[in-house]
């Protein structure tokens, strides 16, 4: 063991810092583990906004935002932590603010809000298109104004179980090599999410779900592991984002004819329908031949030069890089792609676990706020709330006990592990795998589902987890070995993914992303208005449910 | 198509330093990242770079392509392959290097902090414990400097830091400005006394390389100049540098053209000033200064007057005068500005104008 701290917050993007400054703030000795400079985070990549119920633009309250909430996640969130969640966002937001958060101003020189997918009200606060960048910067400022240490370019491998606790974390030193166990009273995991798993995500190298994977591996419960959200505009070819604020600014989605078919599919809300919605029907329109190269168009010319450049610079600059078109003069093609886990490791409300010591917080948790569909700008919103949630409850049973203690056997037991790993000699490399994951998830278990391709889905997995202990790293060096993380994050992709497939085969029915047209194509609130838990157990996934807690709304038909 | 790649390896246990050249398949819309990725995973899997986002946003894959700062990710490919182009990758510069095309960006995260790099507030909370008031054109000050990612491209090509290593550099200062240009920040006048010591703001040598290299259009030489405005206007402007741009706009002002000879007693000060006087000897001997300074005042010397009245007029002495604001990231270089709808909709091989259909209630489901 390195180095012992009250706190261990393990990734540092925008859940893990505001994790950690909640914990410094409570007085507690805190550090932070992350494989990236904390900047680096993917929380810097989300672009349209953060919802919170300021009421600035039109008449608000956190009622409706809850409502709206509950209504998006198919009736699959816990109801009292989403009121929790939209009661407290609005002072987060004004915190943020207050630190120095580069927000767009309205003319009144109040915070400005947008208008986002299934909102009641305009609710989402941005900052033009480039929100988690801003977030991302000022959770950063805080953290040096702290100067809590962080423990860079570490990569965190395995937990530590000791005593019926968590009591730290395994790690690769990727800068300079080497296994270094990192001890905390308490871990607090924050590592997002792990759309990697996709061939068209939106999701960057890094979430490969390496958190869940530990928390899976340790015996912990992961939730809600079928809901995979496919976000509406991702560029064709790349999968790049394209916020949703494109939408919210007033873009039109239209098929090759030029239509706007979401008139078809939700009258009203139209482009600004709840996110499953939108990509359902962009689905339907590809798969039924009105697509242009299996994508649809988006069409931001009738914003105006002036309107796309003041607010949309960012997705202007996306489309001109990586598919050649400046939005100004022609619609961008996009399609769905996968962009973030509603499910993860199971919490309570204050982003405890099911083992004592250790918490999780933003993507790679789920209290669940999300249920079946996340909302535009909530999940920014969470990282924050949770985030803060989690960290301050991490030091408070962190400052109320005393020892740390790494047992030998863990590190000399992790130590063998991946010494047979990094010293194979011959094999299959990584890559082939991880393209087959790809290409297959896309197919087999992304916006519409079926009982066939997902029960293939289950054997292409188990297909390659056979194969995987016999990859081979290619680099034998110690310095910057990300041949050998990269190969690590497979085995934690594989993992997850058998998670989701697995719940997703026996959820009979179509909720939020878990879509099932052919055989199941409607919701059956009497036998699953429940949560999927999957757990690891005999080098399986071991499969239970739990109850989603209600507080005051009932489940209706969900129409936009 | 068929990419060529050199890339300058470096080699940790041994200290080697070697350009190895690969030729790999690549997609056409694959960036200079996609294709060290095809690099590590089929052809040399101990290959070192730093990447996540794929999207320039999260400033990872700063690196040299011919010589030149480009984030990896930002930079297509096609071009360079249909030319036949064989770039040579290297690590960024102005740090040291890790592993092949790995830095240690210790030293930028250093001067990052020295930077007090957070809002201090010491201004009045507003009283209904909201957020601050504040206008969008008074926050486009630093809209600029908000945009950096801190991927290093302009430290990599700072000459001031080639030869200073411990040159404040352009993303430090950049990110300076970002709070004494802050209506929120209360700290402006010990920030500014903080940036124009020594290794700050006034000993950039405005090569411009590091406006040039940014990928996010944040120029922090204009931030860094906006610096040096702040400093000036608040009255911080004991160092060298300051007292160097001061004389530039007092010669201007007062005689319409540059008094060279003032320039270096009133920069230095005459005690220094007389120490040089061999050099400026050797200035005047191949005429670069008149050897005896005789006093005479320009003939359009009001136009300079007049530009300098306007500038104070319009309050622009600060970094105000520099404000670029929130239409900065139109500079893209592919800058249109749209034309009317029509126009756009008529243009040759236009997508078709977007239409709604007609829903009869009961279709509606």
């Amino acid at each position: 063991m390195i180095a012992k701290h009250d706190v261990l917050v393990v990734g540092a993007g925008c859940a893990g810092m505001r994790a950690a400054i909640a914990a410094f703030d409570a007085g507690a000795d805190v550090a932070m583990i992350s494989k990236l400079h904390p900047t680096r985070s993917h929380s810097g990549a989300a672009e349209g906004g953060i919802n919170a119920a300021l009421g600035n633009a039109a008449e608000d309250n956190a009622e409706i935002h809850a409502y709206d909430t509950v209504k998006g996640s198919d009736y699959l969130g816990d109801q009292d932590a989403i009121e929790a969640f939209a009661e407290e966002a609005p002072g987060d937001i004004i915190q943020l603010e207050n630190w120095g958060a580069f927000f767009s101003r309205r003319e009144d020189g109040k915070l400005a809000q947008r208008p986002f997918g299934a909102a009641g009200s305009p609710r989402t606060v941005y900052a033009a298109d480039i929100t988690g960048h801003v977030l991302i910067q000022v959770l950063w400022e805080q953290v040096c104004k702290r100067d809590i240490p962080v423990y860079e370019e570490f990569f965190a491998w395995q937990l530590v179980e000791n005593d019926g606790r968590c009591q730290g974390v395994v790690c690769w030193d990727l800068l300079h090599g080497g296994l270094k166990t990192v001890g905390g009273k308490t871990v607090v995991l924050a590592t997002g999410g792990a759309g990697r798993q996709y061939r068209v995500t939106t999701n960057a190298y890094a979430c490969t779900g390496d958190g869940m994977a530990m928390a899976l591996h340790a015996g912990l419960p992961l939730k809600d592991m079928e809901f995979m959200q496919f976000h509406p505009t991702t560029l064709y070819p790349t999968g790049i984002l394209l916020t949703e604020g494109c939408r919210g600014e007033g873009a039109y989605l239209v098929n090759k004819d030029g239509e706007r078919f979401m008139k078809r599919y939700a009258p009203n809300a139209l482009e600004l329908a709840s996110r499953d919605v939108v990509s359902r029907s962009e689905q339907t329109e590809i798969d039924e031949g009105r697509g242009i190269d299996g994508s649809v168009l988006l069409d931001m010319r009738h914003l105006g030069a002036e309107r796309i450049i003041e607010r949309l610079p960012g997705s202007r600059e996306l489309s001109m890089v990586y598919a050649g078109i400046d939005p100004i003069y022609d619609p961008v093609p996009v399609r769905p792609g996968a962009h973030y886990h509603m499910g993860g490791i199971e919490t309570d409300n204050d982003g405890a676990t099911e083992m004592t010591g250790l918490y999780a917080a933003g993507e790679c948790a789920c209290v669940s706020i999300h249920g079946a569909n996340r909302l535009g700008g909530n999940s920014l919103m969470e990282t924050i709330t949770f985030g803060r949630r989690a960290g301050t409850s991490a030091a408070e049973w962190a400052l109320s006990h005393t020892t740390v203690e790494v047992p030998e056997s863990v590190e000399r037991d992790a130590e063998a592990r991946l010494r047979k790993l990094l010293d194979r000699a011959d094999g299959e490399r990584p890559w082939k795998l991880r393209e087959e994951l790809g290409t297959s998830m896309l197919e087999n278990f992304a916006v519409f589902r079926t009982e066939a391709g997902m029960t293939k889905q289950i054997e292409i997995l188990e297909g390659l987890r056979e194969r995987y202990p016999n990859v081979v790293v290619e680099d034998k060096g110690e310095v910057f070995n990300s041949d050998l993380t990269q190969a690590i994050e497979l085995g934690n992709m594989l993992d997850t993914a058998l998670c989701m497939v697995t719940a997703g085969v026996v959820r009979k029915e179509s909720r939020g992303a878990h879509a099932r047209p052919h055989d199941y194509p409607t919701r059956d609130d009497e036998k699953f208005l429940h949560h999927s838990i999957t757990r690891w157990k005999d080098g399986g996934v071991e499969l239970s449910k739990s109850e989603v807690r209600f507080t005051r709304w009932e489940p209706q038909e969900r129409k936009y | 198509m068929k990419v060529g790649l050199k890339i300058w390896r470096y080699d940790t246990s041994t200290g080697e330093r070697a350009l190895r050249e690969y030729e790999i398949e690549a997609p056409e819309e694959a960036t200079l990242l996609d294709c060290l990725d095809i690099v590590k995973d089929r052809h040399d899997g101990s290959l070192a770079y730093r990447k996540s986002c794929r999207m320039m946003i999260c400033g990872s894959c700063g690196m040299r392509m011919d010589g030149a700062a480009v984030l990896a990710c930002k930079t297509r490919m096609y071009d360079i392959a249909q030319e036949g182009r064989v770039p040579v990758i290297s690590a960024m510069g102005n740090l040291p290097i890790v592993k092949d095309l790995v830095v240690d960006m210790d030293p930028f995260w250093a001067k990052f902090k020295a930077m007090w790099p957070w809002l201090e507030p010491g201004y009045e909370r507003p009283e209904d414990g909201r957020e601050y008031r504040i206008s969008q054109e008074r926050m486009n000050v630093v809209h600029k400097e908000a945009l950096c990612i801190n991927c290093g491209c302009c430290v990599s090509e700072c000459n001031a830091m080639e030869s200073d290593p411990d040159f404040l550099g352009p993303q430090a200062l950049a990110k300076g400005m970002r709070f004494v240009g802050d209506p929120r920040d209360s700290a402006t006048v010990e920030r500014l006394e903080r940036y124009s010591q020594e290794h700050g703001i006034w000993d950039c040598t405005r090569c411009y390389f590091c406006n040039e290299r940014c990928p996010k259009g944040v120029d922090p030489r204009d931030a860094i100049a906006k610096l040096g405005a702040e400093s000036i206007r608040l009255g911080i402007d004991r160092d060298m540098g300051a007292k160097h741009a001061k004389w530039f706009v007092r010669s201007a002002e007062t005689t319409g053209w540059l008094r060279e000879e003032e320039l270096i007693p009133k920069t230095q000060g005459y005690v220094s000033a007389i120490k040089q006087l061999k050099f400026g000897a050797s200035l005047a001997r191949h005429g670069k200064v008149r050897p005896i300074p005789i006093p005479h005042t320009a003939k359009d010397v009001g136009e300079a007057r007049n530009l300098r009245k306007v500038v104070r007029e319009q309050d622009r002495q600060g970094a105000l005068g520099h404000v670029q604001g929130e239409r900065a990231l139109a500079r893209l270089e592919h800058g249109h500005t749209g034309g009317s709808l029509e126009e756009i909709y008529a243009r040759p091989g236009a997508a078709p104008r977007p239409w709604l259909p007609e829903v009869e209630e009961d279709q509606q489901a």
